[in-house]
């Protein structure tokens, strides 16, 4: 048996889009193979396929050498094929064995007839198994209560449990920490030394250098090439990936920055347990400047956004605005007073995905004239307004300004955010992760924007996870520690190295 | 067999498949199916399909009876059937609003319950009052009480962030038997065992108008709840109130990021909400009937969630769900005297309704899939298979 998988001549058409056109990939037993691709390339309908959740048009999937047709997951499971999801699919209220052996629960018989399941068998399972692959999780703990990297392991762990030796990762490292993403890229490589295949979709380069064996990549649909991936270098991947060579080196212009637009102090906010996540923070942001705020996920980072917005009340200190304290306006007041934010959570928080793309890109302008006049909206307004922010920030959707913003991929769902937060105009903007899980494409572009708004004079408060975003584009590095501002440093003056240290709270580094 | 199968899955995409028109062509199509399986149950009971839907219909005036009672005809039965309809569809219209803010409004007969007692007594038994300002009355006492009762939801939300659903359900109880509590203590008519009737000054139907030989009912409460249905629709989708409404609806935390005032709107939505239950409950006890039966919750507030679950909580649409439903209520008696199916099949067939319509989620799921993969998956399959088996 020469290869594991083979799919062959895959074509998948969607109404008005070939997602994958003509795909042939071989995947060999126990390698990690990595496909490649922007948002919208085609990695996960061509994974999904494999998976079952869709059949192909037109092509053939061979699995150990024998040719199959695959109609459902179950299928694909029965196939030892496992699948992780970029978002996650468990049971929140269900602990951890709960949800893994959900479906194939171990029975026991209650008074000897009674059928019922047997959850100190399913526990002690979970753990033998969690012990082989050095995947630490506690099994009675409730989905709820864990964070996002031991979900992951939780997902893992449902492969596993279903005894499967094709392993599909999509976009595992999308949602996690540096520390976090280092110590999955280990666990990886241990199952391929368990003897596991796995497939893993992605498009942080580093990574798949790091772990990969072999890579495919695709553009538009299309497989362009596949590598050995010693013997490529990323630049090389990341060029096949966009389909031409890489945009131009990002220039930051020496500008003068102008005077203060935020001014914080002492800031102190506490969660709903009246435990303080952000204490005494001090810092002040000018125009012209973008000023990053470091640290590792959970340190208090998304807690000082949401007070500088309105989102959270502020226990204690001052939040000046153009001069003029704003910490007791309500969130639309901080809205008019200047401020512009680009959330975390863009489905949540940023966008009403059951809105049209129109709605949601006049959410906060909605009560302003000319879309609107003694509070009846105006149609013919918003529908102009929605056609020229949607060709300004190059925003794609299928069916224009009246897609429901559900339906668009992940990319064009921050654009739509980012070009509603800087067409309010307004002299601070505040980002927060604002290239969470999206391809190097859109990475790129909004990173210009970013500093195109740098040189507009606007104030910037970056908050990102990525010490690369950070070291590429801040002015000012303000790392937070367990909510405090450990050190405020002129970028230049700090090494990636540094601030990594300054994150784990290492002092005097 | 499988020929068959396959040109009923092109049909099927081909009328269901526009995803344009799938808020209209679903409800529609579910609305035919239920009302086939309502044929396949009435032919159980051995009566003919076609007459009973015949029957109701005539019962509703909308076709002619064979032969009518003196000073009747199909239009006095329609204007009858207007009559039951004007309180189911500002109950839905009631329910409908709630949904679009995001919450349940359980309390729809509590509120009625409340407002057309209230209008009883503050109204209904003044003597002396002209029918113009009684019936102003009547309408501005209905509306009041029911915001009023509307926005004490609302607020316990707000506030102590009480969940609608059950502070609703708590509360119909709660207004049922202090209700009927005063009316057993000082509104009580000994003969009927129901509250006193209110003066046909402060009736909201007009009784037995001599018209053309013929003894008319006429609601006038009919005009004003199919007006209000366009103007609630205006509201929502063309006002930034409505805006505002249907973003906390949708997504609260998105709202509040928006700089909305998501709690001050959830509290307006639900008196607005009451307030429509409160007319519903004015049609209701001073129109449709005279007087209130005590210790009885009405049931069009409770048909209402699932008019306006129908209807998409569109006020457009819950002006055509509610009038079928209405249909099969209002008629059920002639059905079941003249083809003897029992009355109580207008009731399942307005179950299997409900249940059909639920399942639309489920119906564009399963259409939007065949039309991905294509209708042609089947042959694909059977190819498939064959070549499994070759090799």
């Amino acid at each position: 048996m020469e290869y594991m998988v083979e799919m062959r001549h895959i074509t998948k058409r969607f109404p008005g889009i070939v997602a994958n056109d003509d795909v042939t990939i071989q995947i060999r037993p126990q390698e990690i193979f990595a496909l490649l691709g922007e948002n919208g390339a085609g990695k996960s309908t061509l994974m999904s396929m494999l998976f079952g959740m869709y059949e192909p048009d037109d092509g053939e999937i061979w699995i150990r050498g024998e040719r199959v047709r695959i109609t459902s997951p179950n299928q694909a499971a029965g196939l030892n094929i496992g699948m992780v999801h970029q978002h996650f699919k468990l049971v929140q209220n269900f602990t951890a064995a709960e949800n893994i052996v959900l479906g194939t629960e171990p029975v026991k018989r209650l008074f000897g007839a009674l059928p019922c399941f047997d959850k100190q068998q399913a526990e002690q399972q979970i753990r033998d198994l969690s012990h082989k692959y050095g995947l630490e999780i506690d099994p009675a703990k409730r989905i709820s209560d864990m964070d996002v990297s031991a979900r992951q392991r939780v997902e893992i762990l449902k492969m596993l449990y279903r005894r499967a030796e094709i392993l599909i990762f999509d976009e595992p490292t999308a949602v996690l920490t540096p520390q976090e993403i280092r110590f999955l890229l280990e666990i990886i490589r241990e199952l391929k030394d368990q003897g596991k295949t796995v497939i893993l979709i992605s498009h942080k380069l580093e990574e798949i250098k790091q772990i990969a064996d072999r890579c495919a990549v695709l553009n538009h649909g299309r497989l362009t090439a596949v590598r050995d991936v010693k013997d490529t270098s990323t630049r090389e991947m990341a060029a096949l990936m966009i389909g031409n060579e890489l945009p131009e080196p990002m220039e930051k212009k020496e500008i003068q920055v102008s005077r203060e637009i935020l001014r914080v102090e002492h800031l102190t906010v506490e969660n709903k347990n009246h435990l303080p996540v952000v204490r005494d923070v001090s810092f002040s942001v000018r125009g012209g400047e973008i000023f990053a705020v470091a640290g590792v996920a959970g340190n208090g980072q998304i807690e000082l956004a949401d007070a500088i917005a309105g989102l959270l009340k502020a226990k204690d200190g001052g939040i000046y605005l153009n001069g003029a304290d704003i910490s007791q306006f309500n969130v639309k007041r901080r809205i008019v007073s200047g401020l512009s934010y680009i959330p975390e959570d863009r489905q949540t928080t940023g966008l009403v995905l059951d809105f049209s793309l129109a709605d949601n890109l006049i959410l906060k302008k909605y009560g302003r004239e000319p879309f609107s006049r003694r509070g009846i909206l105006n149609p013919d307004e918003i529908g102009r307004y929605a056609e020229e922010l949607i060709g300004r920030y190059d925003i794609r959707s299928a069916r224009g300004k009246r897609t429901l913003v559900r339906s668009m991929s992940g990319g064009n769902q921050q654009k739509a955010v980012i070009g509603r937060e800087i067409d309010l105009q307004n002299p601070l903007l505040i980002f927060v992760q604002p290239t969470r899980g999206l391809d190097i494409g859109a990475i790129d572009k909004i990173h210009r924007q970013i500093l195109k708004e740098r040189e507009a004079g606007k104030a910037i408060l970056l908050i990102s996870l990525e010490l690369d975003e950070i070291m590429k584009l801040s002015d000012t590095v303000g790392v937070i520690y367990n909510g405090t501002m450990t050190r405020i440093s002129d970028a230049k003056s700090l090494t990636a190295d540094q601030i990594g240290a300054y994150m784990m709270g290492v002092k005097g580094a | 067999m499988k020929k068959g199968k396959h040109l009923i899955q092109r049909g099927l995409i081909l009328l269901l498949g526009n995803e344009k028109t799938q808020p209209i062509t679903l409800p529609l199509f579910a609305v035919f199916l239920s009302l086939l399986l309502g044929m396949v149950i009435i032919a159980v009971t051995g009566a003919n399909p076609v007459n009973a839907y015949q029957n109701l219909l005539q019962g509703c005036g909308i076709l002619p009876k064979p032969s009518y009672a003196a000073y009747k005809n199909s239009f006095t039965d329609f204007t009858g059937f207007l009559n039951a309809w004007t309180p189911m569809l500002f109950a839905s219209l009631a329910v409908a609003v709630a949904l679009k803010a995001g919450m349940f409004n359980i309390g729809v007969s509590g509120q009625m319950l409340i407002s057309g007692f209230m209008a009883s007594i503050l109204a209904g038994y003044a003597d002396g009052l002209s029918g113009l300002t009684a019936k102003f009355l009547v309408l501005l006492v209905g509306i009041a009480v029911g915001m009023l009762s509307g926005g004490l939801v609302g607020w316990l939300k707000y506030r102590f962030r009480v969940n609608e659903v059950v502070s609703t359900i708590m509360l119909n109880y709660i207004l049922l038997y202090a209700v009927s509590f005063c009316i057993h203590m000082w509104y009580i008519n000994p003969v009927s065992r129901q509250s006193a009737p209110v003066t046909q000054a402060s009736r909201l139907t007009l009784l037995d108008v001599s018209a053309g030989g013929m003894k008319i009912d006429i609601p006038l409460g009919i005009l004003l709840a199919i007006g209000i249905a366009f103007l609630l629709r205006f509201l929502l989708n063309r006002t930034t109130f409505g805006f505002e409404i249907r973003a906390a609806g949708k997504s609260p935390e998105a709202a509040r990021y928006a700089g909305m005032q998501v709690g001050k709107n959830m509290v307006l939505a639900m008196m607005l909400s009451g307030a429509l239950s409160g007319l519903a409950g004015v049609t209701y006890y001073l129109g449709y009937f005279g007087s209130i039966r005590p210790k009885v919750l009405p049931a069009v507030g409770f048909d209402a969630i699932a008019v306006a679950l129908l209807g998409n909580s569109n006020p457009a649409g819950v002006i055509l769900s509610s009038f079928l439903i209405s249909i099969l209520e209002k008629g059920n008696t002639y059905m079941s005297s003249r083809s003897g199916v029992p009355g109580e099949i207008a009731s399942v067939i307005t179950g299997i309704l409900l249940l059909v319509s639920a399942c639309t989620g489920y119906i564009r799921y399963r259409i939007n899939r065949l039309k991905e993969c294509g209708p042609n998956t089947e042959e694909k399959g059977r190819k498939g298979r064959r070549g499994e088996q070759s090799v």
